[in-house]
């Protein structure tokens, strides 16, 4: 008994609830609507899971840190078009160069956010929020009212979206979500494994503790901002590749979606804890139910952003109260074992 | 002259965990009378403002408002009986205008500000302490001294009777010392019964009309201010009792590891220095304010002097930021565990290879997990950190062995010179024990120590040497035989004459 309490930590506790809620949630779904459980689902789920997991893991490593990019829907936007819009021109581009391209034009986006709050010291909020009208306002002004289509595209870019690298059954495993878990699974690493990560929930946990300790702490949230935003642009391609055709308000609303994600996935906002894993079932979680609920109960798509606000809020309230009840109980626990 | 006192406070006790910090307390208060409170660090001066002020209750006891029995249960409690405290850094709304913060507290001048009559009121009570100050500036940008006034006018507004002044004038100049106790003696004349807090010796026998002492929870004396000395009143100050004197065992210095010459930080403290010896423990002794700590966080680079020398090994360095003061094997475990020392959320063992993370990598760059937590376990049996494994929570751990994770970190990043800020603070006794085994057998290792403590008893007694500040100045080194309670308390008041006597 104690040792199962003493390997699992609250925070992982969280992960697991989550999984089992998917779970829960998957098993209602299957009763209650007629082929739910079908390919047709899964695979709209995985193509949409795979843009907002990717930016949610970016959106990870900037709440660790006590911050926030608001800024992430402006920089998927801007990046599917503009690479969109380079590709377009020039058919014949590598494909590596224009995904390259994509984490380079998010990474500097990333890059202006991350000096502004950690060289110039203004709240994350704020700056990020100024970076999503101003990234918006400069793809508007970019694309010029036109629109990047799929005709113009040249043709691998559009079969990403399509193409089964696997079937188990009739699930197909395409590149979109491939490409995301993979991301996932680094980031996993980078967080569990490197200086980089440790230092990331050091400076989130306490900074002062972590000025103490030697840190530097201005480059680390520098790179997190920067890595979040090459994140984005990677998403930014995801996203071309998804939908092929790109407006001016492309990406719109990802940055509500991103933040849902991260804190349904059990990201603390005050930093300092959170995985990457537990963003990706974050995001997994809220789009299972955004599609599960918009068909079971016949709801229109204009609620989709009620619920995200009503599971931030849900999460939110569950990390203080559960959380700490958890911590109490466990902390009691541990008393009572140490005390034998 | 006095017929009865405004405020008596009739064998008050309380106690905190483990420290009793008063034990049978009784002051009286008089109208007129400027009464002072004199103590070493941890007398218990502190809780006997707080129970007068309703912050704290007493266990046992009684207080007296007016000889009726009151029960202070809180702040605004206390101001409703007219007792109002002022502190060394008056509480100020930095936005709000003079007039504002004088009537801040007021909850009967009706729902609307009548402007015209909050300025008139305001300047009256000013002109009453005969002081000028324009009552529409707003508080941010006052010098110290009339954000002082501003309170003390606070306080007159709301029909002060009892005035409570702690270490009022520990940031002022000589010239608003004067000012502020112009306004003292003032308040006194209309009947104010004021107590007065200070660790200025000259300033208390100047003002006081009575002066009371007290040590260990104690009252040790009282009597009226031209009745006694500062001699005595040191004498009556120092004797606390040892309650478990560590036996240090000897230590060879023969090597000198850091040689710092006139450090200053302007503003600060200025002219401190002191050598270091590999395997010494040099005690940094001092009463709130002597800046002791502003001096252990200039070595380590936090906030970094801008005056004097530091040289390691002979040879002169300049530190700037925490990782310069690593590299040259200074370590400095901070008093404030939970705000500076530890990341509560994570575990011991990532706490403890925080500083030093580079030491676990793998070839490609990867923490190996192993040999983090092996170092950390080795922490935790030698230390006897209480847990039931390295990966447990450090919010999880009691405050003698989040100590003891704090030690555990910085002794790992391998230091040279160790810096202690208030080691056993806050912390019970079995642990403070094991705190002073450890310093013991560290300093046996070599290991050069700076321990600064306001436990006088414990710097004493742990010390090779001891260094003396008084407000952000260097009053003498003495050496383990010289450095008797007395004379180290004598210099931490300023009072030289006694320390050679």
């Amino acid at each position: 008994m104690a040792t199962w309490r003493q390997r699992i930590r609250p925070e992982q506790i969280r992960e697991l609830s989550l999984v089992v809620l998917i779970v829960a949630a998957l098993l209602i779904f299957a009763w209650q609507i007629e082929n739910f459980l079908s390919a047709r689902t899964f695979n709209r789920i995985a193509g949409s899971v795979a843009i907002i997991g990717m930016v949610a893991i970016g959106q990870t490593l900037v709440v660790l840190t006590r911050n926030i990019d608001l800024s992430v829907g402006s920089i998927v936007g801007f990046t599917a078009y503009f690479v969109g819009a380079q590709l377009a021109a020039n058919n014949d581009m590598w494909p590596l160069a224009a995904v390259a391209l994509a984490a380079a034009v998010g990474g500097a986006m990333g890059l202006v956010n991350g000096l502004i709050v950690a060289y110039g010291r203004a709240p994350a909020i704020i700056t990020t929020l100024g970076t999503l009208a101003i990234y918006r306002m400069l793809l508007i002004n970019y694309s010029n009212a036109r629109t990047v289509t799929v005709d113009s595209l040249p043709p691998w870019v559009v079969d990403l979206s399509r193409q089964n690298l696997l079937m188990i059954g009739d699930f197909a495993v395409r590149p979109l979500i491939v490409a995301t878990l993979v991301a996932v699974v680094v980031f996993q690493l980078v967080l569990g494994y490197t200086v980089f990560g440790r230092r990331l929930y050091a400076i989130g946990s306490n900074p002062e503790a972590a000025r103490f300790a030697g840190l530097p702490a201005q480059r680390i949230v520098l790179t997190a901002f920067t890595l979040c935003g090459m994140l984005a642009g990677l998403a930014g391609f995801l996203f071309l590749a998804r939908f092929g055709n790109i407006t001016a308000v492309a990406g719109q609303g990802i940055e509500l979606e991103s933040v849902a994600a991260v804190v349904v996935g059990g990201v603390n906002t005050f930093g300092g804890s959170g995985t990457a894993l537990g963003a990706l079932l974050g995001a997994f979680l809220i789009d299972l139910l955004g599609q599960g609920l918009l068909r079971w109960l016949g709801i229109s798509e204009f609620w989709r952003d009620a619920l995200l606000g009503l599971l931030i809020l849900l999460a939110v309230a569950s990390d203080a109260v559960l959380l700490g009840w958890l911590r109490r109980l466990w902390a009691e626990r541990a008393e009572v074992a140490h005390a034998r | 002259m006095h017929a009865a006192p405004v405020l008596e406070m009739r064998d008050i006790s309380r106690r905190f965990g483990s420290t009793q910090a008063l034990d049978g307390v009784s002051l009286s208060l008089y109208p007129g009378e400027i009464h002072a409170l004199l103590g070493e660090n941890g007398a218990g001066k502190s809780t006997l403002i707080k129970i007068m002020t309703g912050v704290h209750q007493p266990d046992s006891g009684q207080i007296l408002l007016d000889g009726r029995p009151v029960r202070i249960r809180s702040t605004l409690e206390a101001q409703r009986l007219g007792i109002a405290a002022i502190y060394q850094e008056p509480l100020m709304y930095p936005d709000l205008n003079v007039a504002e913060n004088i009537f801040i507290a007021h909850a009967d001048r009706g729902p609307w500000v009548d402007w015209g009559r909050l300025y008139r009121d305001a300047e009256e009570i000013l002109a009453q302490l005969d002081v000028r100050l324009d009552v529409r500036q707003p508080a941010r940008g006052l010098s110290v001294a009339a954000q002082q006034t501003v309170e003390i006018a606070k306080a007159l507004s709301l029909q002060v009777r009892v005035l409570i002044m702690d270490e009022p004038t520990a940031a002022l100049s000589a010239h608003e010392v004067d000012q502020l106790f112009a306004i003292v003696q003032r308040l006194r004349d209309q009947g104010v019964a004021v107590l007065f807090i200070s660790h200025r010796l000259e300033e208390v026998f100047r003002l006081a009309d009575r002066i009371t002492v007290f040590r260990d929870g104690r009252l040790i004396s009282s009597a009226p201010g031209n009745e006694t000395t500062p001699e005595q009143a040191i004498r009556d100050m120092a004797g606390r009792s040892i309650e478990q004197l560590f036996p240090r065992r000897d230590t060879v210095r023969d090597r000198v590891l850091v040689q710092v010459r006139n450090l200053g930080r302007t503003g600060i403290f200025s002219g401190i220095s002191f050598d270091v010896h590999e395997g010494e423990v040099l005690g940094f002794a001092g009463l709130v304010g002597a800046r002791r700590t502003d001096v252990g966080l200039a070595l380590f680079g936090i906030a970094p002097a801008d005056r004097g020398t530091i040289t390691i090994d002979g040879h002169p360095v300049r530190i700037t930021n925490p990782t310069q003061a690593m590299r040259h094997g200074i370590a400095y475990v901070s008093e404030d565990r939970r705000g500076l020392g530890l990341s509560l959320p994570m575990s011991i063992a990532a706490n403890i290879t925080l500083p030093a993370l580079h030491r676990y990598l793998s070839p490609i760059g990867l923490i190996r997990r192993t040999a983090e937590i092996a170092a950390a376990e080795e922490y935790r049996r030698h230390l006897s950190i209480r847990a039931s494994s390295v990966d447990v929570e450090v919010s999880r751990l009691s405050g003698g062995n989040q100590q003891k994770v704090m030690l555990s970190k910085w002794l790992n990043t391998r230091p040279r010179l160790l810096i202690l800020d208030e080691p056993t603070r806050g912390i019970d006794v079995g642990a403070k024990a094991e705190v002073h085994q450890m310093i013991d057998d560290l300093a046996a290792e070599g290991i050069a120590i700076i321990l600064i403590s306001s436990d006088l008893p414990e710097v004493l007694a742990m010390s090779d040497r001891v260094l003396v500040m008084r407000e952000g100045r260097q009053m003498g080194i003495f050496s383990r035989q010289e450095a008797t309670q007395e004379r180290v308390l004598a210099a931490a008041m300023g009072q030289s004459a006694l320390v050679t006597g």
